[in-house]
């Protein structure tokens, strides 16, 4: 578990960094848009991080996609395009 | 941001080339070689022809609107809101597959090839710092550095192609067409699914960003003609030397040809060396990515600046290039299954869409006025 807590210290680290970086710049000229959509991406890329790092296991996006897809694909593969 | 960037055409070919190398140097023949045997080069070659067609349908979406992106060609053919929305779903499923795919190949590549003990995260990190340096350097600094790559990359190709053809065996492609054309297709398909219908992103950069638009279109075909001349040497060299068998069993053919490489007992375990050859096309390759990715979220949402989103981008390209594949039997039915019918959708249909829109639309402005018939709709029009 020690070193689990570790990582996600880490990833909190990294995160602190980069908002050192980039936030200072952008609240002195004022760009709201551009602060809301970085905190957006910067919590969505922690959480994932963190849960990663936590629990070792996250379903992938791909299955979705594969989903949507099934129909098209079934079709590719009966007319033979794909193996 | 876009319009005030510009990089000149030879710029543009020298990315292009390398786009097009990119991650498929590592990847195309095991696949081709597994569905085409030892026609899988004929197969490159008629995955040429498609991808140049291809890029013709690219070119004339361009010419309609020279000014915008991809982006702005969604906003003015499908309005305002629809084209926002349709650009997000376009970019947010495109980042899953593209870029942190691509950073995923890199990452196995070297923990399975090269330094097995390192853990996959650490690689991935290492490399994504330089993606995300040179795309926050903006397109100037990537096209620039990527003048200055091409001639240790052409110099890394020609060796290994020079130095390989000592091993070639004529009787690996025979017997030409023995399972006839069938498989071709299927394999000129994989070939060009992975080489040229991602060369829509390119449209991000391309009518936009390059000064001079019909140098820039001569300049979009000789770069993928080469790229893909050189792709299809690598499949033929990968059947001539290794044979069908092997190179479908190996995930990554063009490295196991480099291990080939003897001369004389002594030049010889230099396949690290070439392995810089890879790091570079695909280095080029998550970049236009990446670069694509920002400057639509910024064009979509009205952004003044975009560098910003680079570094929290990049934490979400890591951590997805760690979770996208579970394993690799997943990564190559994914690939097979699932990639060739999206990118189909994605750099066929919806360019193939886009354009009816456009003739549907001036088929209705030009009933409506039709005394000038001298109208020439160039966008401005938009919804």
């Amino acid at each position: 578990m020690l070193p689990k807590i570790a990582n996600v210290l880490g990833i909190l680290l990294v995160a602190a960094a980069i908002i050192m970086f980039e936030v200072p710049y952008m609240r002195k000229k004022g760009l709201k848009k551009e602060l809301w959509l970085f905190s957006i991406l910067l919590l969505l890329g922690v959480g994932l991080s963190s849960a990663k790092a936590l629990s070792g296991f996250i379903p992938t996006p791909l299955d979705w996609i594969t989903a949507v897809y099934r129909p098209f694909s079934d079709f590719l593969t009966h007319i033979g395009l794909i193996k | 941001m876009p319009g005030q960037i510009n990089i000149s055409a030879r710029q543009l070919m020298i990315l292009t080339t390398l786009y097009t190398v990119g991650s498929a140097i590592l990847i195309i023949p095991s696949g081709m070689a597994l569905v085409a045997k030892q026609d899988a080069w004929i197969a490159a070659l008629v995955g040429v022809g498609a991808g140049l067609l291809i890029l013709y349908l690219y070119i004339k979406l361009a010419a309609l609107y020279p000014q915008m992106t991809l982006i702005g060609m969604m906003e003015a053919l499908l309005g305002k809101w629809l084209g926002k929305a349709v650009g997000l779903l376009f970019f947010a499923t495109f980042f899953i597959n593209a870029p942190v795919a691509v950073l995923f190949y890199l990452g196995n590549f070297m923990t399975t090839q090269m330094i097995p003990e390192t853990p996959m995260p650490a690689v991935n990190i290492l490399f994504a710092l330089i993606i995300l340096l040179a795309v926050r350097l903006g397109l100037e600094v990537i096209a620039r550095s990527a003048e200055l790559m091409f001639p240790l990359f052409i110099l890394l190709y020609i060796s290994l192609t020079v130095l390989v053809v000592s091993n070639v065996k004529l009787e690996n492609v025979q017997p030409v067409l023995e399972a006839g054309v069938g498989p071709i297709w299927s394999a000129a398909l994989s070939f060009v699914s992975t080489a040229f219908l991602p060369h829509i992103v390119l449209l991000m950069i391309f009518p936009a960003s390059v000064n001079r638009f019909d140098q820039a279109r001569k300049a979009i075909f000789t770069g993928s003609l080469i790229g893909g001349f050189m792709l299809v040497v690598v499949v033929a060299l990968a059947i001539l030397v290794l044979g069908p068998d092997l190179t479908a069993r190996n995930i990554y053919p063009s490295y196991a040809l480099a291990k080939k490489i003897s001369i004389g007992h002594f030049l010889q375990r230099i396949e690290a060396i070439m392995a810089t050859m890879w790091f570079i096309s695909l280095f080029f390759r998550i970049t236009v990515y990446m670069h694509s990715t920002v400057t639509a979220i910024a064009q979509i949402f009205h952004l003044k600046n975009d560098r910003q989103l680079v570094l929290p981008l990049g934490i979400l390209l890591v951590v997805m290039s760690i979770i996208v594949y579970p394993n690799v039997p997943y990564q190559q039915a994914y690939d097979t299954k699932t990639w060739i019918p999206y990118s189909l959708s994605l750099g066929l249909f919806f360019p193939l869409l886009l354009l009816s829109i456009h003739a549907l639309k001036r088929l209705g402005t030009k009933k409506n006025n039709r005394p000038d018939d001298k109208h020439e709709d160039r966008g401005e029009d938009g919804a």
